[in-house]
């Protein structure tokens, strides 16, 4: 069984790459009379495969050492570098956990994408995302896990651009690339930096390094080199200032939403927690861990308030959850970070499961256009309440013991306490207010005939419920934490039910406040995502425009006006060897020969004497 | 074997013309012969990958004829680690550009039979050992190109191939002032690379003259900022193939012979000059990556991309290390590849809707009536070179970045901001291009042959695998450039000229280490 496992586990991220080619012939057209499901259907299968595979060797995992498989990828000279992956509990957990939604994704989308005419090319960036993931949780090599973080934002491209026919979906899928690319960018020159100054980039040897030589490093060095690290998960796991994108990635198509904001996310923090051993020699990088974690949980709390678009309601929030785990990455608190993901990830993915079945059956994703849904997809709701409750601290499931294990720890932070706080109560008063504004009150036209969804999307719906429902046993059973009756705790219950009973109220009862020029600011600075995107134009998209406008002005006026100036110009444009034209090639052809040949002959006579 | 690789294209060239002289040679024929012999002259070139010993320095499969000896001009070539990997692209990219050359081509027979001098100029070029004939053939490969732009180019193809020649010839002219002015003032009389290389060191101030004559001419040809400027406009008004030929592989003459005889020949004065190269290398990629930006001609966009890249190059050079040598020729590949397939994909796009403007062009990746593969082997393409993992340019592009940080940490960081504009740029184009709604003007666009799409397919294909596989392109060349640096001890003084301009992001400790 041992032997079966370390021979095979480079199988796992190949199994969505084998999908991929599989499904190129009807990608690219050139199978088209048995239309695109036969390539669904075969990605599907390979995902499922990959699921079992992950499974089986999770399993192993429980009862064996953790162990290596390492592949020399390249090598020049003495010098070379391996691609290692690394067979942990944690590490097949998480392609555990990547398979699991991936297959669970892929079976909502046969339903969700039935009649789109692109299915075949959308399991295949599914597959090709799948795969990529599964490298990225396997992978213990830095340089690996950098180029998969860059399949990843490609990946993102592609698949926030599927619908690339609409103006919306080009924008978005730019900016979702630029931004994650400067992210990458920056990490890649820390990458750089430190494959010269480490011994090796295996995670192993970083934090071995990081014990001993990184010490010596001058602070201003690892200061920098830290913010090179932080700067690619900041931009993957959409924390301020790179945090746009995931805004604008909600054109994309759904099953791919549920993918993005529960394991694409995480993937970027557990990069930032692989590296975590390097941001600790620097405090003013684990500072701003904290800060930039901080400030995205609270901003990005607020933000989700004000929007009535029922996907971008929620990305926010998990801008705001991945800003917990960045605070507690900060702290060195490695092991609550990676709760609270486990937890996020099953709850997250669940609600956009949940929201895409409301999508589906009505068409419309405006909360002002929905409601009183609640009793005509049960189904829906029940998932709907129960990631919900996966997601804030209140009912004792997922987040309520991860949210703990961090309040307990807070307790001693009590700026960072009310943090949490607020962030808890704002997730549950935002989930409260659209969970009224979506399932409760009066129907509307575009609800008031929409059925429970079909059997593909509800079995997924279902299964993904109970697995939520599950997260805590499992929590508990692997003693991941230890709650006790303490008052962090108490105040994260009590934020989480006052939230969620104000926001639902808050649909029921609207509030009447004066409407105020006040207020109106207000509502738009948080429509606007807090002017985020002013900001970008005010600052890098001028500075990129102007730099190219000004290099174009020189290369017009000063460089290629110099060649003009020594009357070079003139020549070249002037009536000088007008043979081209001529039919008579031959000719000309044979002039210019040997008149080059003559200056050659000449050169050289000059060269004899 | 190796005078098999220049002169069987010159052989055929001349039976097409003899042929054509004799009887009428339709488009087809000639088309035939010129494939024929483009694949022979590709198998022959990788035979010669297969017998080559890479564990061995110096020249291998060495042939000798003496020529001139007056003046020291003989017929000298060779092939080592440098210029294998540049041969094969050579012969490989001949052969795309012959394939994807229009099969309704005016002129067939003068068109093939100037593609392949040209191929010949170009392997003769990067096989001479000898100084002089490297000139000539380096001037050889100027005709052929000239008249192919001249001939068969755009609208203004008469200033475009004016301007070539001109900055080319100029190029020459200083690059033989270069040579000679080596050979007499260290008083040989032997043009051979080998001898050159081996004799007693000039004064540094002399050899600085001549490296500065030697960059300025390579880096015409290279381009280099601010000698480029013909490239746009050669590029705009070249027909498809030829600005395959002329940016896959005519502008790594350029970089060859700066690697192979300014960093071969002038050791010393290299060394003083490092820093200032690897300051002139971020000003090319920056001035070339924003130049992209501004442009709404894709292939524009596509040549000024060119400057900037090959910018990467001249900082791996500057370096001069074993490892960042070796970067430097995967860059070449890698450049080679990717800017070919970007040509051959711009080049079907403007077959196909008549335009090349971004302000036009919308929405071609549609599925019935657009350019879907063209589009995603696009998508493709400008991801390769803006350095995504998992294709060839981000292995020379870290190869580059590693090996160069040690030495020039600030120029490398503002070299990389460099990739992040290439994303700027060729996201730009391909966002414009084949996203959005396909417009009235350019529904119902021709079909897409076969023919049309299998040399970009043939290059992606590569562009994919030695992403994967870049052993393939490294394995090669690091015995060469590391005997390039052990042999001129002189090199060595540019890592502890470099430390000291580190301002402390090495500590002392570590220093002491080294």
């Amino acid at each position: 069984m041992t032997l079966f496992a370390t021979e095979t586990l480079w199988w796992i991220p190949c199994y969505g790459l084998v999908g991929v080619l599989f499904t190129l012939p009807w990608a690219i057209g050139s199978v088209k009379n048995t239309g695109p499901r036969p390539a669904a259907y075969f990605n599907f299968l390979m995902t499922a495969l990959a699921l079992i595979h992950a499974l089986i060797l999770w399993q192993t995992s429980w009862t064996h050492p953790a162990y290596n498989i390492e592949f020399v990828w390249f090598e020049v000279g003495n010098w070379h570098q391996d691609i290692i992956l690394r067979a942990s509990i944690e590490s097949l957990g998480g392609v555990f956990l990547i398979t699991l939604l991936s297959f669970l994704a892929q079976l909502f989308a046969l339903g969700y994408m039935e009649k789109d005419w692109g299915l075949a090319r959308f399991f295949a960036l599914m597959g090709f995302f799948e795969g990529a993931m599964c490298g990225l949780a396997l992978s213990d090599s830095l340089l690996a896990s950098y180029g998969l973080l860059e399949l990843l934002t490609l990946s993102t491209y592609l698949l926030v651009g599927f619908w690339y026919a609409q103006p919306l979906v080009v924008t978005a899928a730019r900016d979702a690339f630029w931004t994650k690319r400067l992210g990458d960018m920056l990490l890649l020159m820390g990458v750089v930096a430190l494959s010269t100054l480490a011994p090796s980039l295996n995670f192993t040897d970083l934090t071995a390094w990081a014990h001993t030589d990184g010490k010596l490093l001058s602070p201003t060095a690892i200061t920098l080199l830290g913010f090179a690290l932080i700067a690619g998960p900041i931009g993957k796991c959409a924390q301020f200032p790179l945090n746009l994108w995931l805004d604008e990635a909600m054109e994309g198509p759904n099953p791919a939403s549920i993918m993005r904001n529960s394991v694409v996310v995480a993937c970027g923090a557990y990069v930032l927690i692989r590296v975590q051993p390097i941001l600790a020699l620097s405090p003013v990088v684990m500072g701003t861990l904290v800060f930039i974690g901080a400030l995205t949980a609270i901003g990005a709390s607020w933000v989700a308030l004000a929007q009535v678009d029922l996907k971008r309601a929620f990305c926010h929030s998990t801008s705001a959850y991945l800003g917990l785990v960045f605070i507690a990455v900060g702290l060195q608190q490695s092991e609550v970070a990676l709760l609270l993901l486990f937890a996020h990830t099953l709850a997250k993915a669940l609600l956009f499961m949940s929201i895409g079945s409301v999508i589906f059956t009505t068409s419309t994703q405006d909360l002002r256009e929905l409601g009183g849904l609640g009793s005509r997809m049960p189904a829906t709701t029940t998932a709907y309440l129960v990631a919900a409750s996966g997601l804030v601290a209140g009912l004792p499931l997922g987040s309520f013991w991860a949210l703990g294990a961090f309040g307990q720890i807070l307790a001693t932070a009590p700026f960072l306490l009310i943090i949490l706080l607020s962030v808890n109560g704002l997730t549950a008063f935002n989930l409260g207010r659209v969970f009224g504004l979506v399932f409760m009150g009066p129907a509307q036209p575009k609800t008031r005939r929409a059925p429970e969804v079909p059997w593909t999307m509800a079995v997924p719906l279902v299964a993904l419920t109970i697995l939520t429902l599950l997260v805590p046993l499992f929590i508990l059973q692997g003693h991941f934490t230890s709650l006790t009756l303490s008052l962090p705790v108490l105040l994260l219950v009590v934020s989480g039910v006052l939230g969620g009973w104000f926001g639902y109220q808050g649909t029921r009862v609207p509030l009447v406040l004066p409407k105020t020029q006040l207020r109106e600011q207000i509502q738009d600075f948080l429509a606007h995502d807090l002017y985020v995107e002013r900001f970008y134009r005010a600052t890098i998209v001028t500075w990129i425009s102007w730099g190219a406008k000004i290099t174009a002005w020189l290369d017009r006026h000063i460089v290629d006006g110099a060649v003009n100036l020594v009357g070079l110009g003139s020549l070249v444009s002037g009536q000088f060897l007008r043979y081209a034209n001529s039919g008579q090639s031959q000719t000309y052809v044979l002039t210019i020969v040997v008149g080059v040949i003559v200056v050659g002959v000449v050169e050289l006579i000059i060269t004899l004497h | 074997m190796l005078s098999a690789v220049v002169w069987i294209p010159v052989l055929g060239a001349l039976g097409l013309v003899l042929a054509s002289q004799v009887t009428k040679v339709s488009t087809q024929q000639s088309r035939w012969v010129a494939l024929a012999i483009a694949s022979i002259t590709f198998l022959i070139s990788l035979i010669l990958m297969a017998g080559f010993n890479s564990e061995i320095t110096g020249m291998q499969k060495e042939e000798f004829i003496p020529w001139i000896k007056a003046i020291g001009l003989n017929y000298q070539l060779g092939v080592d680690g440098l210029s294998l990997p540049l041969v094969v692209l050579n012969q490989f990219l001949v052969w795309i550009a012959i394939f994807s050359s229009d099969t309704q081509i005016k002129r067939p027979t003068l068109y093939y039979v100037l593609l392949l001098l040209l191929s010949a100029g170009t392997a003769g070029a990067f096989l001479a050992q000898n100084v002089l004939l490297f000139f000539l053939f380096f001037e050889v490969e100027l005709i052929p190109l000239y008249l192919l732009i001249a001939i068969w180019g755009g609208p203004r193809r008469e200033y475009a191939a004016t301007k070539f020649l001109i900055y080319t010839a100029l190029s020459g002219v200083l690059m033989l002032a270069a040579f000679l002015g080596l050979a007499f003032l260290t008083g040989m009389v032997d043009f051979s690379y080998a001898t050159l290389r081996h004799q007693t060191p000039l004064p540094v101030a002399t050899q600085t003259v001549l490296l500065v004559l030697l960059l300025v001419a390579l880096g015409i040809k290279t381009p280099l900022v601010p000698f480029h400027t013909w490239l746009p406009d050669a590029h705009v008004e070249a027909s498809t193939p030829v600005s395959v030929l002329l940016a896959g592989i005519l502008l790594k003459l350029g970089t060859y012979g700066i690697l192979r005889f300014g960093l071969g020949l002038f050791p010393q004065a290299w060394a003083n000059l490092a820093p200032f190269l690897a300051g002139w290398a971020v000003v090319s990629v920056l001035y070339g990556s924003f130049m992209a930006i501004a442009q709404k001609d894709m292939k524009k966009m596509v040549a000024y991309s060119s400057v900037g890249h090959m910018g990467f190059l001249l900082l791996a050079m500057a370096a001069a290390t074993p490892l960042s040598l070796v970067a430097a020729i995967a860059q070449m590949i890698a450049h080679g590849l990717i800017s070919a397939l970007l040509f051959l994909l711009v080049g079907v796009v403007y077959k196909k809707t008549g335009t090349r403007d971004l302000d036009v062009l919308t929405g071609l990746l549609a599925p019935e009536r657009g350019l879907p593969i063209i589009g995603s082997l696009m998508v493709l393409g400008v991801m390769a070179s803006a350095g995504i993992p998992g294709m060839v340019g981000f292995v020379a592009e870290f190869l580059i970045f590693h090996s160069c940080f040690s030495i020039f940490p600030i120029q490398t960081l503002l070299c990389m901001v460099g990739t992040g504009l290439t994303a700027v740029y060729f996201l730009l184009l391909v966002n414009r291009a084949f996203f959005g709604r396909l417009t009235a003007k350019l529904s119902n666009l021709p079909r897409v042959l076969l023919s049309e799409k299998l040399p970009a397919v043939l290059v992606a294909a590569l562009v994919v695998f030695l992403g994967w596989q870049p052993g393939w392109m490294l394995r090669w060349t690091e015995t060469t450039t590391r005997e390039l640096i052990t042999s001129s001890p002189s090199l060595d003084r540019i890592i502890p000229a470099a430390i000291r301009q580190e301002n402390g992001l090495v500590p002392q400790a570590k220093l002491s280490q080294r």
